[in-house]
């Protein structure tokens, strides 16, 4: 485990963070990983998303403090379970989102704001989960903030925290940056 | 067959601390039989994730038994919640499968698969340790209380009647006290009754 996992898991710890649920991808499987080897807090591997945030509701509405950590891929899959569970519910629960296809995105001088045509979302060059998922957030009603990729990822995961205790309610972290 | 009578009242005659979870078409009967600050209805439509969220109370308060009643076509929606629960070393989940073999809320449209489907088998596939299928109404009465006080989790396929409940709604006028007022608000007494402190989201 690298110093900066360390540091992730001892920031969730001491925030009092009980799960982290989710599952897992290229970039946050450091954590998994680590996750796998401590007990506070504890990991609860789905098979999708949106089952992650509905059970992370349910963690939540038991009196447990969870976490969610998803890629932007899945998180496209799981609006009415996020939905009709923690954002109804008023649940606090903070969560990140890996940021597949944004160093692809940034590179072409693309963006989130970017007009999202037929012709741009069928271009081989582009990932197109990374053109929708701001925007989906937005639509969402989810407050978010982004971990750039030179960003300090411990830092913006305590700041998420933070905001959605603060907002009672789905608050999410758009990472770039490694967790390894 | 049971009816939805035959499944509920037995398990409202013996319920005591248990957590009850309800979706669709079992959430008003369940609400018409108790009033509990226990009973949770994830009724604001989730696509089948009810399932999950009831996972998560057990997962959080393994002191208490969480039982969900889930409907057929709703537990087809999240089918991986079987091996998550599994998966999650969840020992006071007990999962019971309302089967009537349609999406009843909307009109009785078949749910697919259905007469060939066999839910006891798929939970056995994911490794549920405990999986039992009623259609009789004293043989699930009487077990009943032993499934309560078992370790598990435990999956069960409730064969029983269609009936005609129609969409769910949140809103004053509705007879069942948990449809009665928002999700918000009714997650509030829920935390409650469990000793989570309402002022603290963790």
């Amino acid at each position: 485990m690298t110093s900066r996992t360390q540091a992730v898991v001892t920031t969730l710890a001491d925030a009092g963070v009980t799960h982290v649920v989710g599952v897992p991808d290229n970039t946050s499987a450091p954590l998994f990983d680590a996750l796998s080897r401590d007990t506070v807090p504890r990991l609860v591997v789905t098979t999708r998303e949106g089952e992650a945030f509905a059970l992370a509701s349910g963690l939540w509405l038991g009196g447990a403090s969870p976490f969610v950590l998803v890629q932007n891929t899945g998180f496209l899959e799981s609006g009415d379970g996020l939905r009709g569970t923690a954002t109804r519910m008023g649940a606090a629960l903070p969560f990140i989102v890996t940021a597949r296809g944004y160093a692809k995105m940034l590179a072409l001088g693309l963006g989130p704001d970017t007009p999202r045509t037929p012709e741009l979302l069928t271009r081989p060059d582009v990932d197109s989960v990374a053109l929708m998922t701001e925007p989906t957030l937005k639509a969402w009603g989810i407050p978010y903030r982004i971990c750039a990729a030179d960003g300090d990822p411990v830092a913006a995961i305590a700041r998420v925290l933070e905001v959605a205790r603060a907002l009672q309610h789905p608050s999410a972290l758009l990472l770039l940056a490694e967790l390894a | 067959m049971l009816t939805r009578a035959q499944l509920l009242e037995p398990l409202a005659a013996v319920r005591t601390d248990e957590v009850v979870v309800t979706t669709m078409s079992i959430t008003r009967p369940w609400g018409r039989l108790s009033s509990h600050d226990l009973d949770f209805a994830s009724a604001d439509s989730a696509m089948g994730h009810a399932a999950d969220l009831a996972l998560g109370i057990a997962l959080a308060r393994p002191d208490r038994m969480v039982v969900y009643l889930n409907g057929d076509g709703s537990m087809l929606m999240t089918l991986g919640t079987l091996a998550t629960a599994v998966g999650s070393g969840v020992t006071n989940y007990l999962l019971v499968v309302v089967e009537n073999g349609s999406y009843e809320i909307t009109g009785h449209q078949p749910i697919p698969g259905h007469g060939s489907l066999d839910f006891a088998a798929l939970a056995r596939g994911a490794g549920f340790p405990h999986v039992f299928r009623f259609d009789e109404p004293g043989v699930w009465a009487r077990a009943l209380p032993d499934l309560l006080r078992t370790p598990g989790p435990t999956f069960v396929q409730a064969v029983v009647e269609p009936t005609s409940e129609g969409p769910i709604s949140r809103r004053p006028t509705e007879q069942s006290r948990y449809l009665q007022v928002s999700l918000a608000d009714w997650a509030r007494v829920f935390r409650k009754a469990l000793g989570a402190d309402p002022q603290r989201p963790a």
